[in-house]
């Protein structure tokens, strides 16, 4: 599992094609081996102390891992979780960064919706629960309703201080060479600049709605998330520790996909 | 409106064509106590004259460009380019400022032409690309047009911003301290370049800097300015001949007759 989630802020210099995974790095890839390999003994040493319904072996583990894509359980739980993860990841991430750019830009927009803001920022996303059943019903709309307002205060935190600390040199900038308007100065100059700063909201946001994945299925939506909990009421830990690795093994693969992704956009970030 | 063409924008004969500082008063209102950053500061630039701002810190040097800018509004008086007060930033400048300014996700290229679009929405694409070309030319950049400026050293930086601000052909060229970020070397080098463009453009110039040796270098005359309030102290004449030479006695002589007015007390 790859834990370097600090985006190219780290300094690292991470500019090969297989960076993200550090495969570019022989000693660095053999050091990350040697960690999973570790941990795998460990954990082997360990389950041989304990019950498999406190702790399965990792070849348990792996078994049942087969045995959930085999039957197609997994893939149809998948494909569930992507259903509503996919659009609430979407929406929100979009009108995260639209309304965290308006605002920012627009002191008349910040003035009004300041209040607001703030009273709605830390409700946590599961106390909504009930306003997802009320509105959507127990189905994908109302998960996705639940990752959407994740998402959202990620993205719009993100944007806003991103737009927050655009240069007034290069506004000014913008200003002489013809700029006019709050529209073309915002589309020509404030989101470029503020891009790295977005990107690193949506790539954070990204994470965090697997998380939401989980939780949003909780009532009832069936998917990834709804597996685990079902397996933890029958101490089926194998099936919980399988399902919360394609969680991460999905999480990793949008990762992997959004840092190229962004190293392309991002080409002229010093 | 300048053209991007090339071509030398027309001015009526009754207009006046260059810089007009008039009467120009700055205010601050600080906590309680107004600051008067300006006060009374009037002088002119004749078209395609180079002008040199000098004066010590605090003498609202600074303030008097964005003011001339259109980037900051004046208290009292006015500024007029080609006769028409400046209300505010307008394409008919180039400003270059002295930490460059470059748009880091633009290219060498595109950064030069941002302000084409814009000033002459109606001239097509080829032309602009012209236009781009001849102003990389003119600054020697056209290998580097595909780079970014993360990839370029100061004194490259600082060409781009020129060959910015000059792309949409405007009257007066405006720059800020432009070669005060930049090694000895380099700044000799793009003084050289600067009045090398100055020559082949014609462009009126309005340079501000703290460098005594440097406005003596450049300038056709140098607004000297005292502090507190800033206001202009004295316009010196620079009767030298170009190229000039900083051993040449009378080289030595503007300059320290400029570093005496903005010396001496008032």
């Amino acid at each position: 599992m790859a834990t370097d989630t600090s985006g190219r802020l780290d300094g690292r210099d991470d500019t090969g094609a297989y960076a993200g995974l550090g495969l570019a790095d022989p000693m660095r890839l053999l050091r990350g081996v040697a960690g999973v390999v570790g941990f795998l003994v460990l954990w082997y040493l360990v389950s041989l102390t304990q019950p498999a319904y406190v702790l399965p072996s990792p070849a348990a583990v792996g078994a049942r891992f087969i045995e959930e894509f085999a039957s197609g359980t997994m893939t149809a739980a998948l494909a569930s979780s992507v259903r509503h993860w996919l659009p609430g990841t979407v929406v929100g991430t979009g009108l995260g960064v639209g309304a965290g750019v308006a605002f920012s830009w627009s002191g008349f927009l910040d003035d009004l919706t300041a209040p607001l803001v703030r009273t709605l920022r830390p409700v946590p996303p599961l106390a909504l629960i009930g306003f997802a059943i009320a509105w959507f019903g127990i189905n994908d709309a109302g998960a996705a309703f639940i990752i959407a307002v994740g998402a959202f205060w990620i993205n719009f935190y993100a944007a806003y201080g991103a737009v927050e600390g655009v240069s007034e040199d290069l506004i000014d900038v913008g200003r002489t060479l013809g700029i006019r308007g709050d529209l073309d100065m915002v589309r020509s100059v404030v989101l470029p600049a503020a891009l790295p700063g977005i990107t690193i909201g949506i790539r954070t946001g990204l994470g965090r709605c697997w998380m939401l994945v989980v939780a949003a299925e909780i009532f009832g939506v069936p998917g990834v998330g709804r597996e685990i909990l079902r397996a933890s009421n029958n101490l089926l830990v194998d099936k919980v520790i399988a399902y919360i690795l394609v969680l991460s093994l999905l999480y990793l693969l949008v990762d992997v996909a959004f840092r190229a992704i962004q190293r392309r956009v991002l080409t002229w970030q010093a | 409106m300048a053209g991007v063409n090339g071509e030398p924008a027309a001015v009526s004969a009754d207009d006046d064509p260059g810089v007009v500082v008039d009467r120009v008063g700055k205010t601050y209102d600080g906590d309680g106590d107004p600051v008067r950053a300006l006060d009374d500061v009037s002088f002119s630039v004749q078209e395609g004259e180079f002008v040199c701002l000098v004066g010590p810190s605090g003498c609202g040097k600074t303030t008097l460009f964005r003011v001339i800018a259109g980037l900051a509004d004046a208290t009292d008086g006015e500024v007029r380019l080609g006769g028409t007060p400046v209300t505010g930033p307008t394409t008919d400048m180039g400003v270059v400022f002295q930490e460059y300014h470059l748009f880091p996700w633009l290219t060498v290229e595109e950064n030069v032409g941002f302000g084409l679009e814009r000033s002459d929405p109606s001239g097509g694409a080829a032309e602009r690309a012209a236009r781009v070309d001849e102003m990389l030319d003119l600054v020697g950049l056209t290998e580097f047009r595909d780079s970014y400026p993360k990839s370029l050293s100061g004194g490259m930086k600082q060409r781009v911003a020129i060959a910015r601000a000059l792309a949409v052909d405007p009257h007066l060229l405006l720059m800020d301290e432009p070669f005060g970020a930049v090694d000895a070397q380099t700044r000799e080098m793009l003084q050289r370049e600067l009045l090398d463009v100055w020559a082949s453009t014609g462009k009126t110039v309005l340079f501000v800097t703290h460098d005594v040796a440097e406005a003596v270098t450049l300038a056709d005359r140098i607004v000297v300015m005292a502090a507190e309030p800033g206001r202009v102290r004295e316009v010196v004449d620079v009767d030298v001949d170009r190229p000039r030479e900083r051993g040449d006695p009378a080289f030595g002589e503007h300059v320290a007759r400029v570093r005496e007015l903005i010396g001496a007390r008032p």
